[in-house]
């Protein structure tokens, strides 16, 4: 097998992801001062409306926005590049200060909302294909697509009114109560975020495991690993489930944005302290020098999650990104 | 040489495989067919044949050589262009899997009559059903079939509606790629004997691409034989069986199968070893009409 | 001799939305040790249905209406899939007609000849297996073993595919080879190596083998015993001699008549006119009848017993009813001297 030379094929996807999140942070740039409103506010509260024309131009010229956008966004990536991204407008602080501080609480939040929906996603698809069309699997198939339709901040509501209103058992927001922070305590405040992100997104994802499942299921070479003589669980888990793992692995990178996006409103609705409160929050008072990292931070993601399923696919099968004739005789 | 229908000089077809792969799917392949006559493709899957027969129809752009059509260089898009009705109605095509070349969404009557719909060409026989109908008693069928689709006929059936739609045009040159290989030994003989009938009676000239060798001795009148992507040797079908030159046809047909035991197994396997094959070298004349590979002298 | 396979008169059906079909209707056939049977027939006659049938490796809408299958003296009529997966790849295993498909493509064809030595020897050791292996891989013609051990089967041209998927096939030694239409997915040229590599591993391991095909070239080359099938049924048996010598049945005779290998020059192909019976509601009577240009009226009404010609010959038509006329058979031998 010929392949190319790791260095450049990496190099390649490498360039790809700088010259990507450049662009972005241009793009976002332009589109973050087109947005209405009153930086200003954000930054001097209440005494923004107060203040002469002569000070606005004074204040605006403090904050570098009198220049033209352009030169703004020049100005900006100098300073980004030597690591210095400005201060928030609203929290009077180092941007990365305000985000390292909430960045944790999103990762637990989404890191543990994503392992939770990939492996119950792989754990129940197999079920499903594993019981096709027997009652498990039906029933499974109509409980999971009813969950699925359920939109993300009414079952949070839901979920709130339930729990955390009625029965009291768990806490209604936050990540932590205030003086407490203990594991335990972490844990509580985790569970109905994560139900909600794991319940919108999960039977997706197993839906479409169970389906190239059951495709893989009836191809020629599961019957001939049949008839070789091998048992069905084999059969479905080295056989089948390995096959569909390529474009279920890639899948599942592209789906981090989407597990990210339901965080947002998640995070938003439990008014659990993490990125996204803080980009709501950053878009809403025009905070740029804040919005511009949380944008770029969560594009990069997206952007690395997609050139990672592109690697993968390109990799991890051995068919893809591969034109050899086979050889004759 | 007005006989001349097609005139296929030095066709080359590459398909890039990968950034540096190259597949040479048909490779320097000089051939002519005369008008009325039925000429045979020969060779293995991945010989070029069916790249051939797209390359002639125009559905694939060859990347070397020419072809030249009725004394037009199809290749060149300008005469292309220049031709394009005359190109489009009186080359007509039959694809081995009727079962994915015809639209399943589609009656058998609208299958029939769209090429006539989309020429803009008044059907001689009244409406469009009305020529329908008749074409498809031409191919066996009656009319009681214009409403159905595709997916409710069998496979022979299905390739006789391809028939239709193809004649319907009146075509002169009709390709058709494998057309009887998926079909059973019973139906396979039905449509052999169609396609007889119907060249005998138009009289359109039949590039006819298969790798059953009993086939195409039955059918054809010529025949050139392919080998990754080179065309080895070409001959009157009697000749080709009688007197094979290359050693590629040798082994080809020394493999066809005899449906006799005593005779099948004590046929013997001409050897023929593929890592040898020598791809340079043209076409030379061994007997009148026999063409075969040769080196060039040097 | 004890017959390695009986099945006595098995009738098979698939539930569909339409109906049921009856795929495979009263088939009786015994096979024994070292013996190679071809069934002969055309597409949708029921001659897959009947090896996957013997196996149990058809979908869950089908199921064995009637009828007994033994194997190895065992009746394995209702065996569940559990105890089926202990005598696949023993006692029986497969080659299926596209070895494209038939292989794992992201296993390398190495790891999927282990995984079948592993069921039959699950203690064996990693060198032991991969000796097993490669000797499989040698076996089947496959040369150059210990590359091709690690290589993948779309690296692999057709014909090696199939020697792989035979070398799969014969890993743990089944006493019986179902091959279905083995060769007609491979290019003339190769389909003849194939079915005398088939013969020779046969011969050396004294494997009984059932072939599936409808190119009645393969079965010339490489059958004992042939079996004709038609909507479901076996309409006649015989020797390889008997059926190409002496057919009986004017099912036989159109399938050889048909053949262009046999047309004369300047005359038409005989074809069998029309088309094989839906199979669900199948017609009363011989499901032949109305193709069958020598068809008695009694064909219409009453399907046709077995008639027994000689020890290994029988045929259902009622043209040998000592009542029907005489016909001469219009088929048999190779028409060229």
């Amino acid at each position: 097998m010929r392949r190319k030379n790791p260095f450049i094929y990496y190099g390649g996807k490498a360039l790809a992801f700088v010259i990507s999140v450049f662009l972005l942070s241009a793009a976002a740039f332009y589109v973050s001062r087109l947005a209405p409103g009153d930086p200003l506010v954000s930054y001097y509260g209440e005494r923004a409306e107060k203040m002469t024309a002569a000070e606005r131009a004074q204040a605006e010229a403090r904050l570098g926005l009198d220049q033209p956008t352009g030169v703004q966004y020049i100005r900006w990536l100098e300073n980004a590049l030597r690591g210095d991204f400005g201060i928030s407008y609203k929290y009077k602080t180092d941007v990365v200060k305000v985000i390292s501080a909430r960045l944790p609480n999103t990762l637990l939040l989404g890191g543990i909302g994503f392992v939770l929906i990939f492996t119950g996603a792989l754990a129940l698809g197999a079920l499903c294909a594993w019981c096709e069309g027997r009652l498990a699997d039906r029933l499974i198939c109509r409980v999971g697509t009813v969950i699925s339709c359920i939109p993300e901040f009414w079952l949070s509501l839901v979920l709130i009114l339930v729990f955390a209103v009625q029965l009291r058992w768990l806490p209604s927001s936050g990540a932590y109560t205030t003086g407490g922070g203990g594991f335990g305590d972490r844990a509580v405040h985790l569970i109905l975020p994560l139900a909600v992100t794991a319940a919108g997104h999960l039977w997706y994802y197993a839906y479409m495991i169970r389906n190239k499942l059951l495709e893989e299921v009836r191809s020629d070479y599961v019957l001939l690993a049949k008839a070789k003589g091998l048992k069905r669980r084999t059969v479905l888990f080295r056989h089948c489930l390995r096959n569909v793992m390529p474009s279920y692995l890639s899948l599942m990178a592209v789906s981090v944005p989407h597990v990210l996006g339901g965080t947002y409103i998640v995070e938003t609705v439990f008014s659990y302290p993490g990125i996204g409160t803080l980009s709501f929050e950053s878009a809403r008072y025009q905070d740029y020098n804040l919005l511009m990292v949380l944008c770029i931070l969560s594009g990069a993601v997206v952007i690395l999650c997609n050139i990672l399923a592109q690697v993968i696919s390109e990799r991890i099968d051995p068919r893809a990104g591969e034109g050899e004739v086979p050889e004759h005789g | 040489m007005n006989d001349i229908l097609l005139d296929v000089q030095d066709l080359t077809h590459c398909f890039r495989l990968g950034r540096r792969t190259v597949l040479r799917a048909v490779d320097k392949v000089s051939f002519q067919l005369h008008r009325g006559e039925i000429f045979g493709l020969v060779g293995e899957s991945g010989s070029g044949k069916s790249t051939i027969a797209k390359c002639v129809m125009s559905l694939l752009r060859p990347t070397a050589g020419k072809i030249r059509y009725l004394g037009v260089n199809i290749c060149d898009p300008g005469q292309f262009r220049a031709h394009k009705k005359l190109l489009q109605t009186s080359r007509q095509m039959i694809f081995q899997d009727s079962a994915s070349s015809l639209n399943p969404r589609m009656t058998v009557a609208d299958i029939i009559s769209e090429p006539m719909a989309i020429h803009r060409i008044r059907p001689p026989r009244g409406t469009h059903r009305d020529e329908a109908a008749f074409q498809l008693r031409c191919v066996g069928m009656d009319a009681a079939y214009l409403d159905k689709r595709p997916g409710e006929l069998s496979g022979g059936q299905r390739q006789r509606v391809a028939i239709a739609r193809a004649l319907c045009m009146g075509p002169d040159l009709l390709a058709a790629d494998e057309p009887v290989a998926s079909l059973d030994v019973s139906i396979q003989a039905q449509i052999i004997n169609l396609f007889k009938h119907l060249q005998a009676e138009h009289g359109f000239t039949f590039l006819f691409i298969a790798h059953d060798l009993a086939v195409v001795r039955y059918l054809c009148d010529r025949a050139g034989v392919m080998f990754q992507g080179r065309l080895v040797e070409t001959a009157p079908t009697a000749e080709l069986f009688r007197n094979p030159l290359h050693p590629y046809t040798k082994a080809l047909l020394s493999a066809i199968p005899i449906p006799d035991p005593r005779r099948e197994r004590a046929r013997v396997l001409e050897p023929f070893d593929p890592d040898r094959f020598d791809r340079e070298g043209v076409l030379a004349e061994a007997a009148p009409g026999h063409w075969v590979l040769k080196k060039e002298a040097p | 001799m004890k017959p390695l396979l009986e099945v006595k008169n098995l009738s098979v059906s698939f539930d569909t939305p339409l109906g049921e079909v009856q795929a495979v209707r009263d088939v009786s056939f015994t096979l024994f040790p070292g013996e190679v049977l071809a069934i002969v027939g055309e597409s949708g006659c029921g001659k897959s249905v009947l090896c996957k049938s013997i196996m149990k490796l058809l979908p869950r809408s089908a199921f064995i209406k009637s009828g007994t299958i033994l194997a190895g003296g065992a009746d394995i009529t209702r065996c569940t899939q559990r105890e089926m997966e202990r005598l696949r790849g023993r006692l029986f295993s497969m080659v299926f007609q596209d070895p494209m498909t038939a292989l794992n493509p992201t296993m390398t064809v190495g790891a999927q000849i282990a995984e079948a030595v592993r069921v039959h020897q699950p203690k064996a050791s990693r060198a032991e297996v991969r000796r097993r292996v490669l000797e499989l891989l040698e076996m089947v013609g496959v040369t150059e073993a210990e590359t091709r051990f690690s290589r993948y089967p779309h690296e692999f041209s057709g014909g090696m595919r199939q020697r792989c998927v035979m070398a799969i096939a014969l890993a743990s030694r089944p006493q019986l080879l179902f091959a279905d239409e083995p060769t007609t997915a491979l290019d003339v040229t190769i389909q003849a190596q194939i079915l005398d590599l088939l013969r020779e591993i046969q011969a050396k391991l004294h494997t009984a083998a059932v072939l599936v095909t409808h190119d009645l070239g393969v079965v010339a080359r490489a059958a004992d015993r042939v079996a004709v099938m038609y909507a479901g049924r076996i309409v006649e048996t015989g020797t390889a001699e008997e059926i190409f010598y002496e057919p009986r049945h004017p099912y036989t005779w159109g399938l050889l008549r048909a053949l262009p290998a046999w047309a004369k020059d300047g005359e038409p192909l005989y074809a069998i006119p029309g088309m094989p019976p839906p199979l669900i509601n199948p017609p009363k009577g011989d499901a032949f009848a109305c193709r069958n240009e020598y068809a008695l009226a009694i064909d219409y009404q009453e399907p046709p017993p077995m008639f027994h010609l000689s020890e290994t010959h029988y045929a259902a038509t009622w043209l040998l009813d000592p009542r029907a006329p005489e016909i001469k058979p219009p088929v048999g031998g190779w028409p060229y001297e």
